[in-house]
């Protein structure tokens, strides 16, 4: 195992995507802010799906909002490129419905687990385990899945269907969500056991 | 310090780690989780690339996702320990008690198949919420948008079943 890890290391080290400790410190980063708006909590993520708080849609809106004006002007001056992933449509509606149900029951997601795990949750190690299976015998039964998760209908973007007014459509975009973000009410699950005297 | 950042201020710190990771000065590569995920549970197992196309299908991808989830761990640990001072040992959320049950039991088991779904389901969608609605929206990207809707929409209705109606406060 310890040699898998080694290789892990050695395979971001020379893929040039960052250093390691550019990896690294993006991980840290993103850990930080997850857990610092307590985006990590089950009251925020599951809450969010029984209308208890509202913080994941108006922070999410907010971070794909000006990410997408971001990112359009990092592509267009050449210092960034797309990575689209592609519409595998079968796949994408079964496996959306698959971690839509844990999403809910767990309240939180594959990222937000380990965040969960570092702040003394047993629960959220518990679902990371379960994850690990999951893993498992998704890389196990890939051969046979793989056969029916189609149709593969391409990487395509919301601006394909928009040839030529392409900002026109990111800034529409990132209005919409800006707005939605603030308009939405603030309801607010306070968790007594965040605010128990120390 | 405050113990919370408002999701405003999160929002923004977010994008701005959106951009460095995206752009070539980061990693020019957007964030994603879950197939990392996946790798991380190879490397547990000890499944190898020679044996398992998957394995080596999501070798470079995963590998550099893997490393970037040993960060977020510890990003947590860090801000959970000396910034917000939250870190305790629990096993059950106050919601879930609120409106589910009290077992440590029910929730381990529930947290156990919910784990494995989150998993399973996101390597079958090719992407989890870093990879399809914060990356993929992002970019506005088809898949992301039709993956927000079926797990948001099937989130909403399995929550509606799930737990028991909110109690009225007074």
């Amino acid at each position: 195992m310890i040699e898998s890890i080694q290789k892990m290391f050695a395979i971001v080290a020379n893929e040039g995507h960052g250093s390691v400790w550019t990896v690294l410190l993006i991980g840290f980063l993103f850990g930080a802010i997850i857990l610092y708006s307590r985006l990590d909590k089950f009251e925020k993520m599951a809450g969010f799906m029984i209308f208890e708080d509202t913080l994941v849609p108006r922070m999410a809106m907010t971070t794909v909002a000006l990410s997408s004006l971001g990112f359009y002007f990092l592509t267009q001056a050449g210092y960034a490129t797309f990575h689209v992933k592609p519409v595998i449509l079968g796949g994408l509606i079964i496996g959306g419905i698959l971690f839509g149900i844990g999403l809910v029951i767990l309240g939180k997601c594959p990222s937000a687990f380990f965040v969960s795990v570092s702040e003394g949750r047993v629960d959220a190690l518990v679902g990371v385990i379960g994850g690990m299976f999951g893993g498992l015998v998704f890389t196990l039964a890939y051969p046979w899945i793989n056969e029916f998760t189609g149709p593969n209908l391409g990487k395509l973007r919301v601006v394909d269907f928009f040839e030529g007014h392409s900002l026109l459509i990111v800034i529409i975009f990132s209005t919409v969500l800006l707005v939605t973000a603030y308009l939405l009410p603030t309801i607010e699950y306070k968790d007594p056991a965040d605010f128990k005297e120390k | 310090m405050p113990k919370q950042i408002p999701w405003w201020v999160g929002g923004i710190f977010m994008s701005l780690l959106f951009y460095f990771s995206f752009s070539s000065f980061g990693a020019n590569r957007p964030i994603g989780a879950s197939t990392g995920m996946a790798y991380l549970s190879t490397i547990l197992f000890g499944l190898d690339s020679q044996n398992h196309i998957y394995v080596e299908e999501i070798e470079k991808s995963g590998a550099w996702e893997g490393v970037m989830l040993i960060g977020v761990f510890f990003g947590g640990l860090f801000m959970s320990i000396f910034v917000t001072k939250t870190f305790h040992i629990s096993y059950i959320p106050t919601l879930w008690k609120e409106r589910k049950n009290k077992s440590i039991k029910s929730r381990m088991i529930w947290s156990f198949i919910a784990g494995f779904l989150l998993v399973f389901g996101a390597r079958l969608a090719c992407g989890c919420n870093a990879g399809h609605i914060l990356s993929g929206g992002s970019q506005l990207a088809i898949s992301g948008i039709i993956f927000v809707i079926v797990a948001l929409g099937t989130g909403v209705i399995t929550g509606r079943f799930f737990y028991k109606k909110k109690v009225c406060k007074k």
